[in-house]
């Protein structure tokens, strides 16, 4: 009998959406949710020690060894110039620009503005932009402005060659580069960031044929002991326009390339880390984290000793690095942003392949240039933490052996001629491993 | 709606624990706080659910799905608001919503069958602490959390049957099913060293267990309905994942005992009563920590004043009190809950004393006492029925 209960509404049943309704305005009720936090410690299981322990060189890392030639000079994108600095490095810039509008706009007689192709050339200036914080001199210095002579090329083109590339090598007739002089100017870093240098028609016609690849200008500093960086330089040309020649019109044509060139050469270092230049330096070490911790006594006064390190436990595990001085002709005048990643195949050095950047921060550990000269002795932490737990995991976090080599460098590669130097081993100031570590129970149900 | 919607439905809303968030400070203490799964009807009446008149859809009385003749669906909602203090002086405030009943029943050879997923225990709490350690470079400030994010839920199916007019019959295999992940979590703040990564050390654990609840429900004469039922639970199991380095757990259930009844003394008035006894004392050897566990034994009172009318539609009117012991406190301390509730019923659609489209509202007003911390709250339950002929 109870199956044949008649409905007492029939079939349209409005109702139930209405209590669909209903209970979805219930959901979103009190959506806002606040989670209760338990009063006092009592309900934390049990608290974890945090230390610090010093593991040194010998005990972590080996094999230490630098690698250059990272990049070309032009990837640099900016120019520097050096006169005799520290005794021994000259550098100049090499600016090639590109074409010249090829029409300009002008009002004619009428009050209508036009495009007017037919220009004539009647003289311009290059100016030359430097960069106002990296420079060494205080007072005014001599730039002398040339044009090359003969082809070169921006991507290989060094002190002693035009080109240097696998299957052209043209050596300058002269080194330090084929010019000719077009004048100087003088650049007072307390009145601007900029010098001009006038040139003659002749030579902005001479210039106009993009498709001559000895075109270019070079940049030189005659006052000794001074070194600075430039930011590039424009070519501005004054014009006529045939359809109002009693009009001056300026037109620009900016550095479609540019690119220093310097000497010496940098030497591979005998001892120690070296990061940057241009070309770039890599310093590659072996390291592994010790598994067992038997010490220090610190240590072991409040952990139990031997300690199995598990990687959950790392808290942090940073290189500590000794700034130390770098040869005066290639210290920093900038800060150097330091990058440290791991190295896939150590074997394959220099091409190995590598890991991404272990830092967090994208422009890298930042250092002052002092720490490369005057103030050398400056502690520099290059943290690597996600590495050293992927080596007490004994893989990464892909299932992949972990690398067990990192390579430091620099964070843009080539940015500067100059290079950072840190001790190497035994010395006084060599690298060590600084762990912090994190131990507490493994959690349990209540 | 069609029975297959219906299922539907109820799969969309998913099996999993049924608890968003927490309810409780006490949730901190052994396995956490019971959950109910009681509709909106039951919570205003002060019931335990069990023993109320026409059909109900509650784990707890697993015969009064014999009254349900139709396809049905059910689903409860509970938002709650909670201020606590505690001797110590500190106080604070916290809120969430949970979902404790889900289920549907459809007629089945000469009964009904049932399957509901119901909450059972409630463990999602937060601690917190700050301090910090000196490293070489100097202090650093550390903060610890400990976030236990968990519940237990009960799957149950059920068949029930009437025995003539007057007698039904039900029997409820259940699965406890949920999980709970308990993470340490060590972050530092400030000092010299880059990097310093955050410390966690997390476990995870799987509930498994069983329980078979069985009842029966009697009308004697034209306006008594007392019903009983028995629930009895296997182990709780907590099996810990692969890469937890926790060991596993097993906790004793209780026994659980219910009684209710219902009386309709005049036309338009229903008073209703409810008794539930369970000894959870046994558990307390299975927790590690200091944590009492005593019974939950408690009883629920109410009436139903089903007169009132609005736009032409049923709306009873509802007023209860319940009181209860909760399973677990802190230290050696014992703790209690206790609320006054009122609520009414939106009937939209019924067919005799069965409805088959309605909405029910509860709000309650309860406190929460025990080892020097007390709860105040708010908490509205809304459940709705749905039925398709």
């Amino acid at each position: 009998m109870r199956r044949y209960l008649k409905t007492s509404v029939g079939h349209r049943r409005p109702g139930t959406a209405i209590a669909v309704w209903i209970f979805a305005s219930m959901m979103v009720t009190a959506c806002d949710e606040i989670t209760p936090t338990a009063i006092g410690d009592g309900d934390l299981p049990g608290e974890p020690i945090t230390v610090e322990v010093i593991i040194p060189w010998s005990e972590f890392a080996s094999n230490l060894e630098a690698f250059g030639g990272y990049g070309s000079v032009s990837e640099v994108g900016s120019g520097f110039l050096a006169s005799a600095f520290a005794g021994v490095l000259d550098a100049r810039t090499i600016v090639r620009f590109g074409g010249y509008p090829d029409s300009v706009t002008v009002v004619d007689s009428t009050g209508a503005s036009r495009p007017d192709t037919d220009l004539t050339y009647i003289g311009g200036r290059v100016v030359v932009f430097f960069d106002s914080l990296a420079h060494t001199n205080t007072s005014p210095v001599t730039v002398r402005l040339g044009a090359t002579q003969i082809e070169w090329d921006a991507e290989s083109a060094d002190w002693e060659h035009s080109f240097d590339t696998i299957n052209d090598r043209r050596p300058w007739t002269q080194p330090g580069g084929d010019f000719v002089d077009l004048g100087s100017a003088i650049w007072d870093p307390a009145a601007g960031d900029s010098a001009v240098f006038p040139v003659d028609s002749a030579q902005i016609i001479a210039w106009s044929d993009s498709t001559d690849t000895s075109r270019g200008v070079v940049i030189q500093l005659t006052d000794p002991g001074e070194k600075m960086r430039l930011r590039g330089a424009i070519l501005r040309v004054d014009t006529r326009p045939s359809i109002r020649p009693d009009t001056l019109v300026v037109v620009t044509a900016v550095n479609r390339e540019v690119t220093f060139i310097y000497t010496p050469e940098v030497a591979a270092p005998t001892s120690g880390i070296r990061i940057g230049g241009a070309p770039a330096w890599r310093s590659v070490i072996d390291v592994s984290i010790p598994e067992t911790l038997t010490g220090p006594s610190e240590f072991c006064a409040l952990i139990p000793c031997p300690h199995q390190l598990e990687s959950v436990q790392v808290s942090s595990a940073a290189l500590v690095l000794t700034s130390s001085a770098s040869d005066p002709a290639f210290q920093p005048i900038d800060s150097l942003g330091l990058d440290v990643r791991s190295v896939f195949d150590r074997a394959a050095m220099p091409k190995a392949p590598l890991g991404r950047s272990l830092l967090t921060d994208v422009t890298g550990r930042r250092v002052g240039p002092a720490a490369f000269g005057a103030g050398a002795g400056v502690t520099v932490e290059i943290p690597f933490t996600s590495l050293a737990r992927d080596l007490l995991d004994g893989v990464d976090a892909s299932g992949n052996p972990a690398p067990t080599s990192l390579v430091l460098l620099a964070i843009l590669e080539p940015a500067s001629i100059g290079f950072a130097s840190f001790e190497g081993p035994g010395t006084a100031g060599e690298p060590y491993l600084r762990l912090v570590l994190t131990i507490g129970p493994s959690v349990q149900l209540p | 709606m069609k029975t297959r919607s219906l299922i539907l439905a109820l799969l969309l809303s998913g099996f999993g624990p049924v608890s968003l968030t927490a309810q409780s400070l006490f949730n901190a203490a052994g396995l956490g706080v019971p959950i109910e799964a009681l509709d909106g009807r039951a919570r205003a009446l002060g019931n335990l659910g069990i023993g109320m008149p026409g059909a109900s859809f509650m784990p707890t009385d697993p015969a009064a799905v014999a009254r349900l003749t139709y396809s049905t669906a059910t689903m409860a909602g509970q938002p709650s608001w909670v201020d606590y203090e505690s001797e110590g002086g500190l106080s604070g405030s916290f809120q969430g919503s949970r979902f404790p009943l889900l289920g549907i029943a459809y007629p089945l050879f000469t009964g009904t069958m049932s399957v509901q997923v119901g909450s059972f225990l409630d463990q999602h709490f937060q601690a917190e602490s700050t301090g910090s350690v000196d490293l070489v470079t100097g202090p650093v400030e550390t903060s610890d959390s400990f976030d236990q994010d968990g519940s237990v839920s009960n799957l149950n199916f059920g068949f029930a049957r009437m025995l003539g007019d007057d007698i039904a019959l039900g029997i409820t295999v259940g699965r406890y099913a949920g999980s709970v992940i308990r993470t340490f979590t060590r972050t530092f703040d400030g000092g010299d060293v880059e990097g310093l990564d955050e410390y966690v050390e997390e476990g995870q654990w799987d509930y498994k267990g069983v329980s078979v609840t069985a009842g029966v429900s009697a009308d004697l004469g034209s306006s008594l309905r007392v019903a009983a039922s028995v629930q009895v639970p296997s182990h709780l199991e907590a099996e810990a994942s692969d890469d937890t380095d926790g060991e596993d757990g097993e906790f004793a259930l209780p026994m659980q005992f219910r009684l209710g009844a219902s009386a309709t003394p005049a036309e338009g008035l229903m008073v209703t009563g409810s008794l539930s006894l369970a000894d959870w004392s046994s558990t307390e050897d299975d927790i590690t920590g200091a944590t009492r566990a005593g019974d939950t034994n408690g009883y629920g009172v109410g009436v139903e004043l089903s007169r009132a009318r609005l736009f032409g539609k049923s709306l009873p009117v509802r007023f209860g009190f319940r009181r209860s012991g909760l399973p677990f406190s802190f230290d050696d301390a014992t703790a209690t809950e206790r609320a006054f509730s009122g609520g009414i019923g939106l009937s939209l659609n019924s067919a005799g004393e069965l409805v088959l489209a309605g909405a029910d509202l509860a709000i309650e007003r309860g406190r929460r006492s025990g080892a020097g911390i007390t709860e105040k709250f708010w908490r509205a339950t809304i459940s709705v029925v749905v039925s398709s002929l």
